[in-house]
């Protein structure tokens, strides 16, 4: 605007520098005077004008995008994707009944090098590949035939008895396996605790051997076979809750109804194992019971076996989405993971069902699970037998027994699911050892091995989160980043680094609360309103409002400049020369 | 003490097995039970009335976390917020009061207005009420595939408080009248069944016919039961209904010739679903199927009968209820139900477990002859409209007209104190901007005081984009009234650009009013001897008030042209750049040296074209012909350059860029 007010003042002159030139003779080729310079200033100013403006309109229609600190995230993820989170674990091993030429620093570093040829420890929420293993031995026959006899006895007993030695040796969390060397074959069991024992003849080389791979293939990695379940899904909400929606399916209410007695179940068998998992996740736990659900996958009549039968090609076309409605809980919040677990009845057109395994043998559970969704079991009534009598379907209740044995199955199960073996035994390259059951569902050991794999999949979720979030904000440049985004993020990374430098200590329980929290809120800042509404404002619109003004005028202003500078320029020359050669003349 | 013990024994067996009785009886307590209830309109339709019910007690412990056939989903809803009675329903078409009827406990509960009406009521401190409904309108819309989440914003719902559903306590009442509902609304309120349609009468649900009908409305109502003994909270019903107006396929349409009377058309469960009831679902504690002979056909049977003599008396065995002189039943009722009244309804009830012998169970109706009848009105007939046209500002009036029946209180009345109250909740949106002192009303077409008939009227005035305006009215009007209107006026608001809707054109709905009469109640007394508690027939017998809708208005508003903002941009935008071109122009140029070249080129090709084309332009002007070439025109410049060689090789490029572009675009 400055310049068009300008204008009034400036014509004036023109005109007079006009008049000025007219008496000129031959103007094309010679001149006089000094070729004025207001126009060239001007226009000159005016597109000046413009490249100053220019930044401000830029910074006026910017889009506002809280600073995220993009390099922080990617040094994290590279971090935990790079080296796995490792904890600090203390071994400890008691000979008892030993008669060792070496010393126990010898030993132990024996056995701290065989536990590195089973595995390198480089999982995520493993111990980490400097394992220290301490050893004591204890000398003399009197003793290990004593503790042998006691150690021979019940299973249970002997686990509180090797609880009370290990305490004596101070080993409070410390993994310990005390080996008895005694007349008699070899018995290994793994107790509920942090310890095992091994009983019987055995050579050094081979206790060495043995205490390694329990150490490491049990203690470090639960006892988990390759490829079960992948390490990196636990199924557990951003929340940290799971819940457990339990549903029995009567696939056809006109041949029977079968009932539950759900509040039974609950009070005895589910609440010790809830109580167990308390530290890991908050679990709720609900039921339904629904009708008219077939399954949706076909099954054979088998004579051999006297049951029709499903086999483990159909499993991912036996749950029938179509009419299960099992549905997501209402009364969880969005993040919560629900776990289906769900007992199927057949009808009696596919009584007894009995699922087939690849090997051909049937399946003793006769269920299955699928990772992150849940299992299914199918129970067959007694008898197969429908009462055609009567039109009215028989209304019974699952017994007390075969609900209890329906539930030890489907516990079994959610072990699976959260990544631990079902059954009580490990077989290990030196043979089998016994894993005592605990009656809460998971040993100590085990849940140390769950919080572990727990915090490093939170970190590792909250890694890749992250990760897509600074993608995503890169790769849209004019998308709005609120603040609180910005907040979330990093609050985010401080929470991980917080859970990052706990678990290096080994305080597992304030660890897993930070790695909890830090995975919520990157998910709170992935999935902020602000990012998924459309207020995304793209640069063709911004151009398309901005161009019927700056496109035209923009033009006019170059080339106003560029005239004006190249006649300068022209005229400027020509009254060089001219005074040239009135110099020279 | 005086007992033997061999006395004991026994008793105390059966005693145990009391006991035992007991306590299954109380660990079984969710009931499901499902009915249907058929009844033939007067205007050749059927009515089909699908009631769901659906009971579970409400043991604090495992209330929303173990059940057996009630939904979870809905338990978990209650548990989590607090709702103390809520009911939701899905309507399609409107409810023809003047034909379908407006008294009966069907009309007034199961006519609802088009789209989705919810209200609810909480059991939650005052402050938290509207948290809870926001929580729940999303809850919801999840739950039942629909937007019930429009219902959220503050602009949506109301709180009357006396005039709908009074004594609840904190309710919450939204509509939205133009969401469409279709199957995809059905299938999640089927899946609260604990059949869905696999079995029992649901399975008579056939898409194609429910949605080709006249009305359907599907509504879920959850209510609070209480114990008998002290009043409190023992148990949660869970109602569903669906009802469907459909017109059955006249079976006999060949037969029946030109000019004979419209007759009714005679129907069967297969003709107007498409299917039979193949089986009860056996889940349900009741499954029966009622067929109702309202009032007026009843009346008109019994007068036929008595013309033909054919009257055989006191001869109540049910295969003679089959044949009645006006109507035949294909299958013979189980029992009859008769209504108290001197000029009642009968109701014949046929339980489907009871009808083993059938592979299918298909009850059919064939007319005899054509009967002619009507069905009960409410005591007045509401209505209502917009006056007034334009874009500014309108009216909305309210009409009631009297029906029958209240000339029937007047010729029983003989004194003139017979007065009749009428309860008005009206709900508008804040863009209706209602002025509440318009308010008049006229009595049989007569301007009257509004303060001789308000007995009392709350105000809630709207707040622009924060609350609709709410009014609720209690009138009194005179029996002998034979019509009477209430108007009021408003003006037409303006919406932000943001607010408008997709398809902003089509206009904007006032939601319906409720008109609802508290004198009357509308229960069908049915002399039931068997006791048989059937959720149906306890509804049909409760005395409810009689209630109706009015229908949904359609105001259009100044709706702008939505492309205006980027046009105004554009143009503005191209006025400055040529303001401020021109003035750059103006500002840079040279007058005389522009003179001085003309001057000079003139003088040096002063062709004779060229002197033709500026005396032609000149006399175009209507200017003299200037002879002095020291002056020349603007236009003579652009002429000299518009034949100049150069030119045309640009024009001619940039249309060789230009049929370029074209060509390699195709």
């Amino acid at each position: 605007m400055a310049e068009i007010s300008d204008s009034p003042s400036t014509s004036k002159p023109v005109e007079e520098n006009t008049q000025s030139l007219t008496p000129q003779v031959d103007p094309k080729a010679t001149r006089n005077t000094k070729p004025g310079i207001k126009r060239l200033i001007i226009s000159v100013s005016v597109l000046v004008s413009f490249i100053l403006g220019f930044p401000l309109l830029w910074k006026s229609i910017e889009i506002y995008r809280a600073p995220l600190p993009f390099d922080r995230i990617d040094s994290f993820s590279s971090q935990v994707e790079g080296n796995p989170l490792s904890f600090p674990c203390r071994f400890q091993v008691i000979f008892i009944g030993f008669e060792f030429k070496a010393s126990h620093r010898e030993v132990g570093a024996a056995i701290t090098r065989k536990m590195l040829d089973l595995g390198r420890g480089g999982d995520c929420g493993g111990c980490g590949g400097n394992y220290s293993v301490a050893v004591a031995v204890e000398r003399g026959d009197v003793g290990a035939f004593d503790f042998g006899g006691k150690l021979r006895g019940g299973d249970e007993d002997a686990d509180e008895w090797v609880r009370s030695v290990v305490s004596e040796y101070g080993g409070g969390n410390a993994y310990s396996v005390v080996l008895v060397n005694e007349e008699g074959e070899v018995r290994s069991v793994v107790g509920k605790y942090r310890h095992a024992w091994i009983v019987g003849r055995v050579e050094e080389e081979e206790a060495v051997l043995r205490v390694a791979e329990i150490f490491v293939k049990v203690f470090v990695n639960g006892a988990d076979e390759e490829g079960s379940v992948r390490s990196e899904f636990m199924p557990v909400g951003a929340d940290g809750k799971i819940v457990l929606s339990f549903s029995l399916l009567n696939a056809d209410p006109r041949d029977w109804i079968y009932d539950w007695n759900f509040r039974e179940i609950d009070e005895t068998l589910l609440q010790p194992v809830i109580e167990a998992l308390q530290p890991l996740a908050n679990i709720s736990v609900e039921s339904q019971v629904l009708y008219h659900t077939p399954k949706s996958s076909f099954s054979y009549w088998d004579d051999k076996h006297g049951s029709h039968i499903f086999t483990s090609k159909d499993l991912p076309f036996f749950v029938n989405s179509n009419e299960w409605h099992l549905d997501t809980s209402v009364a969880a919040g969005g993040r919560s993971k629900v776990l289906q677990l769900v007992v199927y009845i057949p009808s009696a057109k596919e009584c007894p069902l009995q699922l087939k395994l690849p090997n051909g043998d049937i399946s003793k559970t006769n269920g299955f699970i699928s990772p992150m969704w849940g299992g299914v079991v199918v129970w067959n009534p007694q008898s197969c037998i429908k009462d055609l009598e009567s039109k009215d379907p028989v209304r019974s209740t699952i017994s007390p027994q075969d609900l209890r044995t329906l539930f030890e199955v489907l516990l079994g199960q959610l072990r699976q699911l959260l990544g631990l073996k079902s059954d009580n035994l490990y077989v290990g390259e030196s043979g089998a050892s016994i894993l005592l059951g605990s009656e809460r569902g998971f040993t100590e050991w085990e849940l140390d091995v769950l919080s572990r794999k727990h915090i490093c999949f939170n970190l590792l979720s909250c890694a890749t989160t992250l990760g897509s979030l600074s993608r995503l904000v890169q790769s849209l440049p004019r998308m709005i980043i609120m603040d609180e985004i910005g907040k979330q993020v990093k609050f985010s990374l401080e929470a991980a680094n917080f859970a990052q430098s706990n678990a290096s200590i080994g305080i597992y329980d304030a660890s897993a609360v930070s790695s909890r929290q830090s995975r919520s809120l990157a998910e709170d800042a992935f999935f902020h309103p602000s990012i998924m509404s459309i207020s995304y404002y793209s640069f063709e619109h911004c151009f398309a409002i901005y161009s019927p003004f700056f496109l035209p005028v923009t033009m006019h202003v170059l080339l106003a400049a560029l005239r004006e500078w190249k006649r300068y320029k022209q005229e400027n020359m020509k009254y060089l020369t001219v005074k040239t050669k009135a110099k020279v003349s | 003490m005086g007992l033997p013990p061999k006395a004991t024994f026994p008793l105390s067996l059966l005693l145990l097995f009391f006991l035992f009785l007991v306590l299954s009886t109380s660990a079984q307590q969710e009931e499901f039970s499902e009915e249907l209830l058929l009844k033939p309109l007067p205007d050749r339709k059927v009515l089909a009335h699908f009631h769901f019910q659906n009971e579970a007690p409400l043991a604090a412990d495992s209330f929303a976390r173990h059940h057996h056939l009630f939904p979870k989903s809905i338990s978990q809803l209650v548990q989590k917020f607090h709702i103390k009675a809520m009911e939701l329903s899905f309507t399609q078409g409107r409810w023809n009061y003047e034909r379908w009827g407006g008294f009966d406990p069907i009309s007034s509960h199961n006519a609802k207005p088009p789209g989705v009406e919810l209200w609810a009521v909480f059991d939650v401190p005052l402050h938290l009420v509207d948290a809870s409904w926001r929580n729940l309108t999303h809850s919801l819309s999840g739950l039942f595939c629909t937007s019930i989440n429009f219902l959220e914003s503050s602009t949506a719902y109301s709180s009357p408080e006396w005039a709908f559903q009074s004594a609840l306590g904190s309710l919450r009442y939204g509509t939205l009248p133009r969401e469409a509902v279709c199957t995809e609304n059905l299938t999640p309120w089927l899946k609260l069944l604990p059949c869905r349609d696999k079995a029992g009468l649901s399975s008579l649900m056939d898409r194609p016919s429910i949605y080709r009908s006249f009305y359907h409305s599907q509504r879920l109502h959850l209510t609070m039961s209480s114990a008998a003994s002290d009043g409190s909270r023992s148990g949660i019903i869970l109602e569903q209904t669906l009802t469907v107006v459909l017109q059955p396929n006249d079976q006999n349409a060949g037969m029946s010739n030109v000019g004979e009377i419209k007759i009714q058309p005679s129907w069967s469960l297969s003709s107007i679903f498409g299917r039979k009831i193949s089986g009860r679902c056996v889940l349900a504690k009741l499954s029966n199927v009622y067929l109702h002979a309202d009032r007026g056909l009843v009346a008109q049977l019994e007068t036929s009968q008595k013309n033909t003599a054919h009257f055989a008396t006191n001869d109540t065995g049910p295969e003679d209820f089959r044949r009645n002189s006006g109507f035949e039943l294909s299958v013979a009722p189980k029992r009859v139900l008769k209504e108290l009244d001197k000029s009642s309804s009968v109701l014949y009830e046929y339980p489907i477990k009871e009808y083993k012998d059938i592979e299918q169970f298909d009850l059919g109706l064939m007319w005899e002859h054509p009967i002619v009848w009507s069905s009960p009105h409410a005591p007045f007939y509401a209505s209502r409209f917009l006056v007034g046209s334009g874009n500014e500002r309108g009216a909305i009036a309210i009409s009631l007209k009297s029906t029958e029946m209240t000339q029937q209180l007047v010729a029983n009345n003989i004194e003139d104190s017979c007065k009749l109250q009428v309860n008005v909740l009206q709900v508008v949106p804040w863009y209706v901007k209602v002025y509440y002192h318009t308010l008049q009303l006229l009595v049989d077409e007569r301007p009257q005081v509004l303060t001789d008939f308000i007995e009392r009227m709350r105000v809630s005035p709207s707040e622009d984009k924060v609350s609709p305006g709410m009014m609720e009215l209690v009138l009194q009007v005179p029996c002998a009234m034979k019509s009477a209107v209430l108007s009021i006026e408003f003006d037409k608001g303006f919406l932000h650009i943001d607010e408008y809707p997709p398809d902003a054109n089509q206009g904007f709905d006032i939601p319906s009013a409720i008109i609802s009469f508290p004198d009357f109640h509308a229960g069908l007394q049915f002399y039931d001897k068997s006791q048989s508690k059937s959720p149906l027939l306890s509804k049909l017998q409760e005395k409810s008030p009689v209630l109706s809708y009015t229908e949904v208005l359609l105001v259009p508003l100044t709706t702008p042209d939505f492309s205006m903002p980027y046009n105004v941009i554009t143009i503005t935008c191209t006025i400055f750049a040529l303001y401020f071109g021109s003035l750059l122009n103006v500002l840079r140029r040279r007058v005389g040296e522009e003179e001085r070249l003309l001057k000079n080129k003139d003088a040096k090709k002063g062709v004779f074209l060229r002197q033709v084309l500026t005396n032609l332009s000149a006399k175009l002007r209507g200017k003299p012909l200037e002879s002095t070439p020291s002056v020349s025109s603007s236009s003579s410049s652009s002429s000299s350059s518009f034949v100049s060689p150069k030119l045309i090789l640009r024009v001619l490029l940039v249309a060789g860029i230009a049929i370029a572009w074209q060509y390699y675009s195709q």
